[in-house]
Order: C-alpha cells, then structure tokens, then sequence
C-alpha cells in the first residue's frame, strides 16, 4: 500500500506495541521506543514471530536484509520503511 | 557400575494430568478414549481416538509457544513434573552431568501439518517462522535440557512405539557405566492430525469404533478387538545412579533394574515372538532375576490379533511354568496406544503399580480371547498384591523390542 506524499508518513509504533505487549504479557505502557528488546526478553527467535505477523497485519513482505535491531523503534522504522513502501537504504 | 534408581514421575494423557492421576484412572479402567476431534480445511476425521480434550497445563510463556508443537507440551509437563518431585537442585556442577533421553515416534508432527494446511490449502506461500526448530524430533528433548539446564548428553530416540522404552533403557546404561549421574527420561507423542491419522487408516489397522461404548474400543486379548485406537501423551522418569540420590537426599520411588532391546529382524510390521523373548531375557538377565521373580508385566497389548498373540507366545517362552502365575494387563485399553510415549506411560504405571502394590486391569476384557491364555487381569483392578518385580514390555513397527524391569529399592 502507497501513502500519497502530502500525508504524514503512516507508522506501525502503536501496532508493534500492541502486538509486543500480548506476544511478552506485559503492559503496553511499559513498552517506549527506546525500551531495549533484550531487556523486554525479546531474542531473535522472538523477532522472527513478531516480524511475520507484522507482515501478515500490514501487507508487506520484507526483503532479505538484516538489520540490526535493538529498541523497539529498530523494528518499528524496519516496518515503517515497507508501509511507506520506501525501500531500505 | 552404578545402581540406577527413579526418584521422579510424571504423565500426561487422555487420562489426565500427573502419574498420580493417571495411574488411578488406570486402574479404576476410567477410560480416556472417545470420539476423537480432529480437522484442518474440507477435512473431518470420525473415529476413536484417546485424545487430550482438556486445556494443557499453561507451564511456557507465550512468547514461547511459537517454539513448541503440541508434542513438546506434553513433553515438558511430564518432565517438569518429574523434576519437581525429585527435587532437583539446580546445581551448576550436578547439571553438567545431568542429560535427557527422550524418545518421540514423528516429533512435532502436527506443527508439519499445519505447515501443509498452509501452503497448500490456504493457498500461502509461507510457513510459520518457528516450523522447523518446533517441528524437529529433538525438539523435545532440547527444551527439557534448556529449561532444566541439563547440560550432559541430550539424545532423541525415534523408533516408532518404542522410542520412549528405548530412551529410558539407554538412560539406565548410560547412568550405569558413569556417563552421566542424572537422566531425565521419557517420550512423548502427538500425532492425532488429519495428515498422520489418513496414514493409520489407510494401513486398516485402527479399532472400529464400539457403537454402544466408544470408550471401549480399545480391547487387547479380547475375542471382540478391532485394532488399536490412536492416543496422545507425554510420560518422564527422573533417573539418577543411587550416589547421586543418596547423596542429595532424595526420596527414591524404586530402582530400574534392568532393559532389554532387540529387534525381530524378520518383518517391517509383523511381530516375531522370538524377538520379544530376546528383549525380555536381556532385561532378566540384566537384572540378575530369575523369569518367576516377575509378577506383573504391563503388556504392549496394543489390541491387534497378530500382536496379542505375539505377545502372548513370547511371555509364554520366556517364562514358561511362571507364566500361568504371571499377571499381564495392557492399560492402552484405556490410554489407547499413544506410540512414542507408549513405553515411558506403561513404565510409570508399573513403577506405580510396584509402589502401590496394586495392579491395573486390562479393562473392557468381557470376552476373552481362547487364544490368548494368559491371566490379563480382566475388567478389575488388584490391590494389596505383592508384587517383587514388574516388567513393562515396548514392540514397534520395523520389529524394534524392548523391556525394562523396576524393582523396589531396598
């Protein structure tokens, strides 16, 4: 899906959340976008369910790079790139 | 060589949650087998099946289940059960030489299935990215170790309905000549899928449902069987050479004195009494017992006619006199045949069995067979019995044997 270049860019920080806060069993408001995942016990395994849900949810398909993620707003701006459908650079 | 003794228990199948509870329903002949309820996409499976309908014990963290087929659930509650009632310390020195032996017929299965159900009826081009480290047959196994922290050798046994015999017998060997002081044993089985169910019913050898009692169409040795009925589970024992136990303290539940293995070497699929005498004179000999020192045997009676009088004949050979002394019951009457956990199931009811002094029947056994003419503990349970050596016997397809024998500890 394309977003028109006048409008805000969309971002998926609310559903990474979301999604994060029922996948740990934790409060969503314990979740900002600096939060460290490993502090949140979110290893690679994690991330790998987490990211192909987040697919499915937004229609993307990501591509075979790797990024290194960290924060929490390491995947949202990973997701973000492909709901604004801008490539990685 | 070391003394190898059991100082944990646990199960999980159709029968309930815990070896405590299963060995009641066991040997009240409550059965656990009715209609079975499995579909994926345009298919519905009708049958009998001893298929878990109760929610499993909720023992992983959410963001966990991805890793997990249904088969390492039952796994891990089994094992954690038996942890928790050895008592095991965790002792970073104690944990290196601590392992698990598990043993699984097709591992996570299920997790496969709906890998198919997927791709090729939802029409996906992708699968779950947890498919293959939750559908692996070690799978099991690693998870015991990971949650646990048994560092030591962590082996998957994967031959069919022996598996998990197999699995505890080597944990016996390994302990016994030093390898290891500690190792969690078990198996567990998952397979009631669209997918693995076709592929029972397509070899014809699956009951008949019983039109007036569903939960009595498993029934080995009986003149009315109509072939074996399909169950899920996961069974555990805490196995730890005698130094090990005595030295922490630990309350000991009995010893495992001996295992016996072999394999028919004549059939893929037929059993060949002869093979079964071999694993069972293994054990004795094992054991240091003589054959009349064995007073229950939990039969692998898996209510097939070839099987029952396999079974029946090799008892016959190997414990000749003693054999019209013998108890025999097959408890899949009631737990169905639950295949790669099959042989940890029917062990931790006979260790329970030799604790309780009480032996479960083969239940649903109204008509027997004449053919089959031994004592299989028709219908109703014995208590207040003196049992000196129980004996639980595994045979699988590809003609795989294996017996194992729990003594008390004295």
């Amino acid at each position: 899906m394309s977003t028109p270049d006048s409008s805000p860019p969309a971002s998926s920080y609310s559903t990474v959340v979301a999604m994060l806060a029922v996948q740990l069993e934790i409060d969503a408001a314990t979740i900002l976008p600096e939060t460290e995942l490993a502090t949140l016990g979110v290893d690679s395994l994690t991330v790998a369910e987490l990211i192909f849900d987040l697919e499915d949810k937004f229609g993307i398909t990501l591509g075979d790079e790797r990024p290194s993620l960290v924060v929490v707003q390491d995947i949202v701006d990973n997701i973000d790139r492909y709901i604004n459908n801008k490539p990685a650079t | 060589m070391q003394r190898v003794v059991i100082t944990g228990i646990g199960a999980i199948s159709a029968l309930g949650t815990g070896a405590d509870t299963n060995f009641s329903a066991a040997f009240a002949g409550r059965s656990g087998i009715g209609p079975v309820e499995i579909s994926a996409g345009p298919h519905r499976i009708t049958g009998c099946a001893a298929q878990i309908g109760f929610d499993l014990p909720e023992l992983v963290r959410k963001a966990d289940l991805p890793l997990f087929d249904r088969v390492a659930l039952l796994a891990w509650s089994a094992a954690s059960e038996a942890l928790q009632q050895a008592g095991m310390d965790p002792d970073p020195a104690a944990q290196q030489s601590s392992g698990v032996f598990w043993g699984t017929g097709m591992g996570g299965a299920q997790t496969i299935d709906n890998g198919y159900v997927d791709l090729f009826i939802e029409q996906k081009n992708r699968v779950r990215p947890m498919s293959i480290v939750a559908s692996m047959n070690n799978a099991s196994a690693a998870q015991i170790a990971l949650r646990a922290g048994f560092g030591g050798s962590v082996n998957t046994y994967s031959s069919a309905c022996v598996s998990s015999a197999q699995a505890i017998g080597e944990a016996f060997r390994h302990i016994r000549h030093g390898y290891a002081e500690r190792v969690l044993a078990g198996g567990s089985e998952a397979l009631l899928t669209v997918g693995i169910w076709r592929a029972w019913e397509a070899l014809r050898v699956l009951g008949v449902t019983d039109a007036d009692h569903p939960e009595r169409t498993c029934k080995p040795f009986s003149l009315d069987r109509s072939g074996l009925v399909l169950g899920e589970a996961g069974a555990a024992v805490m196995l730890e050479s005698l130094e090990s136990a005595q030295r922490r303290g630990a309350t000991i539940l009995a010893e495992l004195a001996g295992y016996g293995a072999s394999n028919d070497a004549t059939h893929m699929t037929k059993p060949d009494p002869a093979g079964q005498a071999r694993a069972m004179r293994m054990a004795l000999r094992e054991a240091g017992l003589a054959p009349d020192r064995i007073d229950y045997i939990n039969a692998h009676g898996a209510g097939t006619l070839a099987g029952d009088l396999a079974e029946t004949q090799s008892i016959r050979e190997v414990f000749g006199d003693h054999a019209a002394a013998l108890m025999v019951s097959s408890t899949k009457a009631v737990h169905g045949h639950t295949l790669g956990a099959a042989g940890a199931l029917e062990f931790v009811l006979a260790v329970q069995a030799l604790r309780q002094q009480a032996v479960p029947p083969t239940a649903f056994l109204a008509q027997p067979d004449p053919a089959c003419d031994l004592d299989y503990v028709a219908l109703h349970g014995r208590a207040q019995q003196s049992l000196r050596a129980v004996m639980s016997n595994s045979f699988a397809f590809g003609g795989s044997n294996a017996a194992l024998i729990a003594i008390p500890f004295i």
